[in-house]
């Protein structure tokens, strides 16, 4: 067989006759026992290139890579002789019949070589021995996060490799050119996040049954991409909080739109909220997302506590006058646009309004309001129907405007303090 | 021997087996066309079936193409007399060599194998082979959305050997440009399939060498229909639907309120629903621009009416305390009154500062003006309770007004330029 190995043609036309069998030696080669078996361990270098980050999955807590693994290291057995020393590239079926490391990948999920067309595996050989075996590979695996400052975070994942069956004795892996083991795609991006640094790193692993591994890591860091976030929940929310705040600056008498704008703030509020937590594992701690959104609902609620404060004690109010005056409560005079901030319904002149739990629809008191107008406008001296209760209304009503004035400054002035606060301690 | 007794007659079956005839026992598979000597051109050959789908969230595509590459292996030659080609069963490809053609950036991909795997080999007489097979393939492709939905992207499937560089394999595409051909029926619901070219180029990577990489390269430009329908129009209408509050009588409290209150609730649903089929990116899409230059428009009515009423609220404040001033009967001869405003009136001056009270007079009066007529009396000095509080209030009402006769006409037309402007720079 060595006659046939100098038989090496140079003459390229013609198929060499020789096989890889006799080049290598398969046969005489026992893939079951590694290079130096029973002597020292054999030393195994690990180079990566990264393909692509395929995705991030903050409800499985992992991620996908795509990358080619590429092993280093001498087996005495496949040296052949060769004269210019250059390797040479077999087809990747070849390493079914030789030894070759049994790197796996720690924590990870799923993962499977590439078999299209055939299967991504490349084996080169060189004349002293070394071998050169690359593996394209997509891989997903568990990456902890943790969300306390979502989406304001950074998270650190890492992939980590090592040898199944051999342990520190055996095999030793170790990055081959060092730090710089770890190369990417010049255009390795992902949507939502920004890749700080790719950094290799290796380490020992104990099993307590097996002995010691080594073990490599590469490590990642992910800053998240904000914007998304800003356009799509804390926007909103900030929207809907400057929104509840033009119920202040409303007539405090117009009660059905003070009270739907203050209920309608607080349902959208509610609905930005669930469409967040849609997205995100049920994790047992607050989130700096939920934090901002729970105290922008709390403002919001606080403005419809507001004004059922502020109508309650104009009721109070009113009532007091109503006793001072000796009336009974049950038909209230009113001017038109408080009858209509009152009922919705357009009035047009002054109305004796039924303040009784169940008000009438709007036309029978519009035919009611006609006649006892009628009745009114004959006499050329009008009564005023409101000269007291006029001052008093205005008692009243500088009473509780206060709430209303206080709190057109009290409740953005504390807002903005409350985001100041925010967004420096987080950012 | 067995070789030269080729049957003329078609009706006995051929008694060789192919191991005899292509000599496979002799064939290494693990060694490519003349090893060791000048690189092999591998040609290739692509028909494209279908693109199945692009999905924006994941930034990738799925193809199903037949690829076909060309090559010769003199250690496949047989002699033959007719120099037809021999069609082989897919499964034979098991036991010669085949190149390792791989797709770069791939996620998935497989080799259909209904009902048998999807490959055929045919061998010409002198060692051409033709080799083809079935394939999808899942492949990554960078989407840039700024001018989503009104983009166009560019994808590309990118072809290399995995094993053989540069120097054992050459790749190349077998007639140019014209080796790229689809199916008649390719169409996708979502895009227009603008045109598809190959391009070759040589890839670099650190550990291992050059290879030559083919790629197929093709425009998507998206129809712009669905997102019309779903997304511009509603917002274009919610819109619109805000601006009718101004048209609405200021004294109606609940209803401008309400009105506003939902337009705002729906463009913040109409938002949430654009971004739940979208990748998260971190700038600002097309469609982000339009819904929330829309929002901001929902937002200001809510914003106007808060004025309008609070200047209302204003006014009849002040207008109240300038009555109780002018509180008795201080009044004004007829003529000084029409000398005032012009109006033959008598009135009472309402209650409320803006508010008008028409009642059948025959002067036709223009509603901004506080001209208000209870009865057509004799008396020629019925109090006029308005001298100069009527003119007070007479500026007032028409300050408030004011600032909705101004928003019909204002905001409508800022929304028809930002439109104008909107769709000269995406379309």
């Amino acid at each position: 067989s060595k006659r046939e190995i100098k038989m090496r043609k140079l003459d390229s036309t013609k198929v060499r006759p020789l096989k890889s069998e006799q080049l290598l030696h398969i046969e005489d080669h026992d893939f079951a026992l590694r290079p130096g078996f029973g002597g020292s361990p054999i030393p195994v270098g690990i180079d990566v290139q990264v393909e692509s980050i395929d995705s991030i999955s903050e409800v499985d807590m992992d991620f996908t890579m795509t990358l080619y693994l590429r092993h280093y290291w001498k087996d005495e057995r496949l040296s052949f002789r060769s004269n210019k020393n250059k390797s040479m590239t077999f087809d990747g079926r070849l390493i079914k019949k030789i030894w070759v490391p049994d790197v796996f990948f720690v924590h990870s999920k799923r993962s499977f070589i590439h078999d299209t067309t055939v299967e991504n595996i490349m084996l080169r050989v060189y004349p002293d021995g070394n071998v050169l075996f690359s593996l394209r590979i997509t891989v997903s695996a568990m990456c902890f996060m943790d969300f306390s400052r979502f989406p304001l975070d950074t998270q650190n994942c890492s992939l980590e490799l090592e040898s199944y069956a051999y342990n520190e004795d055996d095999l030793m892996l170790y990055w081959k050119h060092g730090n710089k083991s770890l190369s990417t795609d010049e255009h390795i991006s992902l949507s939502q996040f920004f890749i700080e640094e790719f950094s290799a790193s290796s380490g020992l692993a104990f099993y307590s049954s097996t002995g010691w591994y080594n073990r490599l890591f590469i490590n990642f860091a992910l800053r998240r991409h904000i914007f998304f976030f800003v356009l799509q929940s804390y926007f909103p929310a900030m929207l809907m909080v400057m929104l509840s705040w033009v119920s202040f600056w409303i007539d405090r008498r117009a009660v059905p739109a003070r009270v739907s704008l203050g209920i309608t703030t607080v349902l959208t509020m509610s609905t930005i909220m669930t469409g967040v937590s849609a997205s995100m594992p049920q994790v047992s701690y607050i989130k700096a997302v939920d934090v901002y959104l729970w105290i922008s609902f709390l403002f919001v609620f606080l403005s419809v506590i507001e004004y059922a404060a502020v109508n309650y004690l104009t009721t109070i109010e009113e009532r007091k006058q109503l006793k001072k005056r000796g009336k009974a409560s049950g038909m209230y005079s009113m001017d038109a646009v408080q009858a209509m901030a009152f009922d919705g319904c357009f009035h047009d002149t002054d109305v004796d309004v039924d303040l009784s739990p169940f008000p009438e629809p709007c036309e029978e008191s519009e035919t009611r309001a006609s006649q006892t107008n009628i009745s009114s406008v004959d006499t050329p001296r009008l009564k005023r129907k409101r000269s007291l209760k006029g001052n008093v209304g205005r008692i009243i009503l500088q009473n509780n405007h206060v709430i209303d004035t206080y709190s057109r400054i009290i409740f953005p002035s504390v807002y903005i303090v409350f985001n100041f606060f925010y967004w420096g301690l987080y950012i | 021997s067995h070789i030269f007794k080729k049957n003329r007659d078609l009706t006995k079956a051929w008694k060789g087996k192919t191991e005899q005839l292509l000599r496979v026992d002799e064939h290494d598979f693990t060694m490519r066309p003349a090893f060791g000597g000048p690189a092999i051109p591998v040609g290739v050959d692509v028909q494209v079936e279908s693109l199945d789908s692009i999905s924006e969230v994941d930034m990738d595509f799925t193809m199903t193409l037949y690829l076909r590459h060309y090559w010769k292996d003199e250690r496949l030659s047989f002699p033959s007399t007719n120099n037809k080609s021999m069609t082989f069963d897919g499964r034979l490809v098991k036991k010669i060599w085949v190149p390792d053609v791989f797709f770069v950036h791939s996620k998935r991909s497989f080799i259909h194998d209904t009902t048998t795997d999807n490959i055929m080999l045919r061998v010409f007489p002198d060692g051409h082979v033709l080799y083809s097979m079935r394939v999808t393939v899942t492949a990554m492709c960078n989407m840039d959305f700024s001018h989503f939905p009104l983009d166009s992207q560019t994808c590309s499937l990118e072809l290399e050997s995995y094993a053989y560089t540069d120097e054992d394999l050459m790749l190349y595409w077998k007639n140019g440009n014209e080796s790229l051909k689809t199916d008649e029926k390719i169409t996708l619901s979502q895009f227009l399939i603008q045109k598809f070219h190959t391009t070759s180029r040589l890839a670099f990577y650190s550990s291992t060498g050059w290879y030559n990489r083919l790629y197929i390269n093709f425009t998507l430009r998206r129809h712009i229909f669905f997102f019309l329908l779903q997304t511009y129009f509603p917002a274009t209408l919610m819109v619109m639907l805000s601006w009718v509050s101004f048209w609405i009588d200021r004294r109606a409290v609940p209803a401008r309120v309400s009105l506003g209150i939902t337009t705002v609730l729906t463009m913040s649903t109409i938002i949430t629903g654009v971004n739940a089929s979208m990748p998260r990116v971190s700038y600002i899409k097309a469609v982000d621009i339009y819904l929330w230059v829309s929002f901001v428009f929902v937002f200001l009515s809510v914003l106007e009416y808060a004025a309008v009423n609070y200047l209302t609220t204003v006014q009849e404040r002040k207008e109240r305390k300038l009555r109780e001033r002018f509180s008795c009967s201080c009044g004004i001869p007829h003529s000084k009154t029409m000398m005032l405003d012009g109006n033959y009136s008598e009135s009472d001056a309402n209650s409320l500062a803006g508010y008008t009270r028409n009642q059948m007079g025959p002067e036709e009066e223009k509603p901004e003006k506080m001209v208000v007529h209870l009865a057509m009396s004799n008396e020629s000095n019925s109090s006029r309770k308005r001298g100069l509080k009527g003119h007070v209030s007479l500026r007032i009402i028409q300050n408030t007004h004011a600032i909705d006769k101004y928003s019909r006409l204002i905001f409508p037309g800022t929304y028809i330029f930002f439109n104008l402007i909107y769709w000269s720079v995406f379309s």
